[in-house]
């Protein structure tokens, strides 16, 4: 399974809505809450076994799953 | 059946206050009250801000409590107030004015655990279940009378964050099962019983005092370091605890299978079904 399938199984797991959102902020349309931030922030974590800073946990990446996944291979390279 | 207030008015921030917003609006023809949302604590970003938008509730940002107040003092209309995950307290020249009735959602089972944080505290008290209550607010700290309650379980790997969104979700399915009682006057009132020696939770208090020993049970410790995990939103300071004389904290945690087990300077400690905590932590 690549990388990105494995970030959208673990957003999918968590709130499936995100993988047919289109616009560009989820959280402020609604579609994803703060818990769910958390939540998506935590299990990334420990699929990846890495660390995710605060820093990052900004809407501009959290604002659809292709900031998600674009932050995640930018975490995953460092 | 008719309603018994002229003006509603809805307080507070994120999703509940959100879905409160829209159910309230959706009901306000059936009713017959005019309705309004005051956002007390700005969040750059504002759910509630686009709801009042799109549905044209009359919206006020109004960031400083004694504005708030002043805003509330000078309506003269027979009004409810709905306090949705609100951190503005409202005072007893509020809360006692004839015109006004204020309802709050509390996230606990009152009279347990008032006041701040109480999800962490029922779950770091080893309750088996948790919930959230609806009561008629007083000037006192969450001891108005109860309107409705909703329970949910805590499992046993369950952390703070996931514990406080499940709230969040049944508090609405409370508030939509309760509504027409509290807009037409006709809900239950039950009257808190409080016990001896009442305890409230203030903002500044720590389970455990923030602190553990290795001695501990592992079990102990999984269940503090849970109940004060929310993740990113540093709500508690990392739990401390001292190791080879040295005081740490700990920075992550989290349960493993015995395999999983690595040489990477993690602390391991023993649960009682075979599993691991794993700690990772800095030096002080």
């Amino acid at each position: 399974m690549s990388a990105e399938e494995r970030i959208l199984k673990v957003l999918e797991g968590i709130n499936e809505k995100i993988l047919t959102y289109s616009g560009e902020n989820m959280m402020e349309d609604g579609t994803l809450d703060s818990f769910e931030l958390i939540e998506i922030v935590s299990q990334l974590e420990e699929e990846f076994d890495i660390e995710i800073d605060a820093e990052y946990a900004v809407i501009e990446n959290f604002a659809n799953k292709e900031t998600i996944i674009s932050l995640m291979k930018k975490l995953l390279k460092e | 059946m008719k309603g018994i207030f002229e003006h509603i008015v809805v307080i507070g921030y994120g999703k509940i206050t959100g879905e409160v917003l829209s159910f309230v609006n959706a009901q306000k023809e059936k009713y017959g009250y005019q309705m309004e949302f005051i956002e007390y604590e700005i969040h750059p970003v504002s759910i509630t801000h686009k709801i009042c938008t799109d549905e044209g509730i009359p919206y006020a940002q109004i960031p400083e409590k004694a504005k708030v107040t002043e805003k509330l003092l000078s309506i003269p209309e027979k009004t409810l107030i709905i306090s949705a995950s609100n951190n503005y307290l409202f005072p007893a020249e509020v809360v006692n004015k004839d015109n006004i009735t204020v309802i709050n959602f509390h996230n606990a089972l009152l009279p347990k655990f008032p006041g701040r944080n109480a999800p962490s505290w029922a779950m770091f008290e080893g309750e088996t279940e948790a919930g959230i209550t609806w009561h008629y607010v007083t000037p006192g700290v969450d001891d108005g009378a109860i309107i409705v309650q909703k329970k949910t379980q805590i499992t046993p790997d369950m952390k703070a964050y996931e514990l406080a969104g499940i709230l969040m979700n049944i508090a609405f399915e409370g508030f939509c099962e309760s509504f027409e009682g509290v807009v037409t006057g006709t809900a239950p009132v039950v009257h808190q019983v409080f016990p001896p020696n009442r305890k409230i939770y203030l903002s500044k208090m720590v389970p455990n005092e923030g602190v553990f020993s290795l001695d501990d049970s592992p079990e102990d410790i999984y269940r503090l370091l849970r109940s004060t995990d929310y993740g990113l939103n540093a709500i508690f300071p990392h739990m401390k605890t001292n190791y080879q004389g040295k005081e740490i904290e700990i920075t992550r945690y989290r349960k493993i299978s015995a395999d999983k087990k690595e040489d990477d300077g993690s602390l391991y400690l023993p649960l009682k079904d075979g599993s691991f905590l794993k700690l990772k932590y800095k030096e002080l």
